[in-house]
């Protein structure tokens, strides 16, 4: 696309009105109709749809990382929700159209399953699929045999309703587009903490417990105390730096200098020294917590060399150095390093956080929407009740009139 | 590379739209109902996603009620369709068009549906006695 020098917007533009038109044409082709319907055409038109989405898709918002397998698996989970919903809509067979939706279900319980919402697949599974059983009772019950129909064979002005719904899903592809470009990618919904600075976290905390380890051992003499805070020193070396690069450098001569950390560059600095005032990209408590748990790690990551070494170096005269107190230092920088590893990620154990958000914030609601659910159930055993048929006419009764005035 | 919220976005809206499409487009009630129920799923990834997103658990309790409310649209549409179905033995939404706009036209299917081909099998003509109910004797057993 460098040859055409396209911005990137004109680019953008393109390919999404190119897989719309691709969608709009294959769309058409696919509907029931009892002429003019062109079954292969428009699969492979909806193919190459799918395709200019997919690569769209890849080069706007994709970015080179390693979490394979569940990229792998969106990828997987997404193709089966489209697809599957493609042959919904354009299956003549209402039963085969059931089938395709329960793959749209499950497809779309993969999707949940990816972003930690594991009560919610559950309860999708056991609900759509007693819906989709009871709906395909009714279908077979209700459907002609295989002769075409003209609720099976017809469709409402195919042109017109895929151009409707395809121009809806340009628009807001390109809406989203300009979101995501419009706040540089990250700050509107920065990720509190991404998988590459999780990775330098998780990385920093098995040094720190290796620090931890080398403190302990034979201090007794002056000698054997160097080795031990050069051990030390040298399993804190490399923690140093990788917290450096997550939640900033804090050492004397740089405690006045806006932090360069990746942490408070993307979510923007909290409770500047100088005064300035405060920039934040993420103005929510995840997020000021977040910046203050890095806070706290800076510091520490400053403090603790420092007591440490005061403490082993410099015992009290006549005592051994107190090496406990010198690692539970220590292993308060681990756990500040910790605290901000889980930070902003929803765990994927949250069924009972889900059940305690439920029945603490929203009590009212659960009680509406079990009211709800009673008063459907009567409302569908009241709209598909068989009135009885008014053949009394001849003998006058006064129940019949009233039943009458009650209709 | 990763995923980003904006991808789970994008497919939500896909899913969606082909929802859409398919409630204007088709005519019979039970896959129109389908496809409205697939444009509560685009819904509900949306929300999934932004709850994942902003590490709080407010969007995975939205579809919760989202489920709840889609149960109890289930259940009031297949009554529906059953009463509806009674009237004009058709599960065809056109059929119901009397209750359009005033001043509209009434949608008229011009092309014919594609004639069923009966399929003619060839017969033999009877020939030969028929054969006889034999009555009170047992059937003999052929091996």
């Amino acid at each position: 696309m460098t040859l055409l020098a396209l911005s990137q917007t004109q680019e953008s533009t393109i390919f999404v009105a190119l897989a719309t038109m691709l969608g709009i044409a294959g769309v058409f082709w696919l509907l029931p109709r009892p002429k003019g319907r062109f079954v292969p055409g428009g699969i492979a038109l909806l193919i190459a749809a799918a395709a200019v989405f997919g690569t769209w898709l890849y080069q706007t918002f994709g970015q080179p990382m390693p979490d394979v397998i569940g990229s792998t698996l969106f990828w997987l989970f997404a193709a089966g929700a489209l697809v599957f919903g493609t042959v919904l809509v354009t299956q003549r067979n209402p039963a085969r159209g059931a089938l395709a939706f329960a793959f749209v279900i499950l497809s779309t319980c993969g999707l949940f399953l990816l972003l930690a919402a594991t009560f919610l697949m559950a309860a999708t599974i056991i609900i759509y699929a007693g819906a989709i059983v009871v709906t395909f009772l009714f279908v077979l019950m209700l459907s002609p045999s295989n002769a075409p129909s003209d609720e099976n064979d017809r469709s409402r002005e195919p042109l017109a309703g895929a151009l409707a719904g395809f121009a809806f899903v340009g628009l807001v592809l390109l809406a989203l587009f300009q979101t995501s470009m419009a706040t540089q990618r990250d700050h509107l919904l920065a990720q509190l903490v991404t998988a590459d600075e999780r990775q330098k976290l998780a990385a920093a905390i098995a040094q720190l417990e290796a620090a931890e380890k080398a403190l302990s051992g034979d201090t007794s003499t002056a000698i054997a105390r160097d080795e031990r805070l050069a051990a030390f020193e040298m399993a804190f070396a490399p923690v140093r730096d990788e917290l450096a690069e997550v939640v900033g450098v804090s050492s004397a001569e740089q405690i006045q200098s806006p932090q360069e950390g990746s942490l408070p560059q993307r979510l923007g600095r909290w409770g500047d020294a100088v005064g300035e005032p405060e920039k934040l990209f993420r103005a929510d408590i995840s997020a000021r917590q977040t910046l203050t748990q890095a806070a706290t790690v800076r510091e520490l990551l400053h403090q603790v060399p420092q007591k440490v070494e005061a403490i082993v170096s410099m015992p009290p005269p006549g005592h051994p150095p107190d090496v406990a107190a010198a690692q539970a230092e220590v292993r308060k920088l681990r756990d500040a390093v910790v605290i901000l590893h889980g930070a902003g990620l929803l765990p994927a154990r949250n069924v009972a956080n889900l059940g305690y958000v439920l029945y603490s914030e929203h009590l009212l609601a659960i009680e509406l929407a079990g009211v709800l659910l009673l008063v459907a159930t009567i409302g569908a055993v009241a709209i598909s009740h068989r009135k009885p048929e008014r053949s009394s006419t001849n003998s006058p009764t006064p129940a019949p009139a009233q039943a009458e005035g009650v209709q | 590379m990763t995923i980003t919220l904006w991808h789970f976005l994008a497919v939500a809206t896909v899913l969606f739209g082909l929802g859409w499409v398919g409630f204007l487009t088709r005519r019979n009630l039970i896959t129109m109902f389908l496809c409205a129920e697939m444009m509560l799923q685009g819904v509900a990834i949306n929300f999934v996603a932004f709850a994942f997103y902003h590490g709080n658990l407010q969007g995975q309790v939205f579809v919760l009620f989202l489920l709840a409310v889609a149960a109890c649209e289930a259940g009031i549409s297949l009554a529906l369709f059953v009463s509806l179905y009674r009237r004009q033995r058709s599960l065809d939404s056109s059929d119901w068009q009397e209750l359009r706009e005033l001043g509209l036209p009434p949608a008229v299917d011009e092309e014919p549906l594609p004639a069923v081909s009966e399929e003619s099998f060839p017969t033999l003509p009877p020939a030969g006695v028929r054969p006889q109910p034999t009555v009170g004797t047992e059937e003999v057993a052929r091996v």
